[in-house]
């Protein structure tokens, strides 16, 4: 489980990647001109945003669906929460994460806060330019109609358990990310769709009490 | 977590004991002409998906299960998370299964034949050709297939009880039944602290 989180978190948070269809290979000029266009971003100190989650599987006509709200404040804190149709919700402070889960509230110490700070910086380090660890995924741009998409295929045998690939979307005007799509290995995928997007707006510490 | 619950149900499997089981309060079995058990999940133009808490060993999982007819004998099931994560992705036939995909820290032979044995008691439709009898006759009906007890109310199946040995192993009660489907549904092991909450979510499932 918190393998699969660290991975769907990075994927979300990997704002500077991403993308799906007839896709193209991007050519290097391309490339270049995504990244430049990418590291001309505002520096990003908050992020909040809705989603939309799709779970998709192969025997089933349609995705199973859920919603709800995203919110960040560097360097530390996240808060990650259901709203339909269910509430849950998970904060990330002080190095811990708090549960409520319909009311039920928990905690539990990040048992390795190394890795989340490793997520943090990875998450830090896309907002700002999209610099990702080769030696973790092999990156591979791609032109879909007017989307810039970026796959990650992890390297890591112990990710790759988990995660086949992470596909992400960019908006062709603001270029940010407006999808990620985490394929398993079975081939099965949950695709997340960010709207309402908001970067360095001011968001209140309530946000994140659970 | 996923560690610890795999561990927990590995532990689960552990010991089971030889014998009969005695159903409280029965005075006997007889034979009776076979009856068709458990037809919840038998219309293969329906999914159902059904929001899911998982508690094993005092660690909680959210997520959904969801339930697809293939045939009438043969069903899809697929546990997920609450973040989508596939956990386990099974097929389950009348005597046996085929795993789809399982997540690699709960893909242990012994679990998945375990979670396989629970998908196929809740959903497979099964002939009793033996009934309880009770002292008296103010009880409702009790079935026998398979060695598993399928107890009926005002014509809807409302429990049935896995037994192994002599021990029962786990039970799974429906309830709220509408329309010939059951809106909750509890499972518990009855050795470990092992349960499962569903409700159904109708607006999610292909009905």
């Amino acid at each position: 489980m918190k393998n699969w989180v660290k991975l769907m978190l990075l994927a979300v948070f990997l704002l500077p990647l991403a993308g799906w269809a007839q896709m193209k290979a991007m050519s290097t000029q391309e490339v270049q001109a995504f990244q430049q266009a990418l590291k001309q971003l505002a520096t990003v100190k908050t992020l909040s945003a809705d989603f939309v989650q799709y779970k998709h599987l192969s025997f089933m006509k349609k995705p199973v669906e859920s919603s709800g709200k995203l919110f960040i404040v560097q360097p530390d804190r996240l808060s990650w929460s259901y709203t339909a149709p269910f509430n849950y919700k998970m904060v990330f402070k002080d190095n811990k994460i708090f549960i409520n889960d319909e009311g039920k509230k928990r905690s539990m110490d990040l048992g390795n806060s190394k890795q989340f700070e490793k997520i943090s910086k990875l998450v830090t380090n896309s907002m700002q330019g999209g610099r990702y660890d080769e030696k973790e995924f092999a990156v591979a741009y791609f032109k879909d109609g007017g989307n810039d998409v970026v796959r990650l295929t992890p390297k890591l045998s112990e990710a790759k358990k988990y995660i086949q690939e992470i596909v992400l979307r960019f908006s062709s005007t603001n270029h940010q990310v407006q999808e990620v799509k985490l394929v398993e290995p079975s081939k099965d995928y949950t695709r997340f769709v960010l709207k309402n997007t908001q970067i360095n707006k001011q968001i209140h510490d309530s946000v994140f009490d659970y | 977590m996923i560690r610890f619950l795999t561990i927990s149900l590995l532990l689960t499997l552990l010991l089971t004991s030889c014998g009969t089981y005695k159903y409280p309060t029965s005075s006997g079995i007889r034979s009776i002409a076979p009856k068709e058990v458990n037809t919840y999940y038998a219309d293969t133009a329906q999914a159902y998906v059904y929001r899911t808490r998982l508690t094993a060993f005092q660690k909680k999982i959210n997520g959904n299960l969801v339930v697809k007819s293939i045939s009438p004998d043969t069903h899809r099931l697929a546990l997920l998370s609450d973040f989508g994560q596939t956990l386990f992705d099974i097929s389950v036939f009348s005597d046996t299964y085929v795993v789809h995909y399982a997540m690699a820290d709960l893909n242990k032979k012994k679990v998945v034949k375990e979670v396989a044995s629970l998908f196929r008691l809740l959903t497979s439709r099964r002939f009793a050709t033996e009934a309880l009898i009770f002292p008296t006759q103010q009880y409702f009906p009790v079935y026998v297939a398979n060695g598993d007890y399928y107890t009926y109310e005002e014509r809807n199946l409302v429990e049935i009880r896995h037994v192994k040995g002599s021990k029962e192993r786990f039970s799974v009660r429906f309830s709220d039944v509408q329309d010939a489907l059951p809106q909750q549904i509890d499972i518990k092991h009855k050795r470990y602290p092992l349960s499962l909450s569903l409700q159904l979510d109708s607006a999610q499932s292909e009905l």
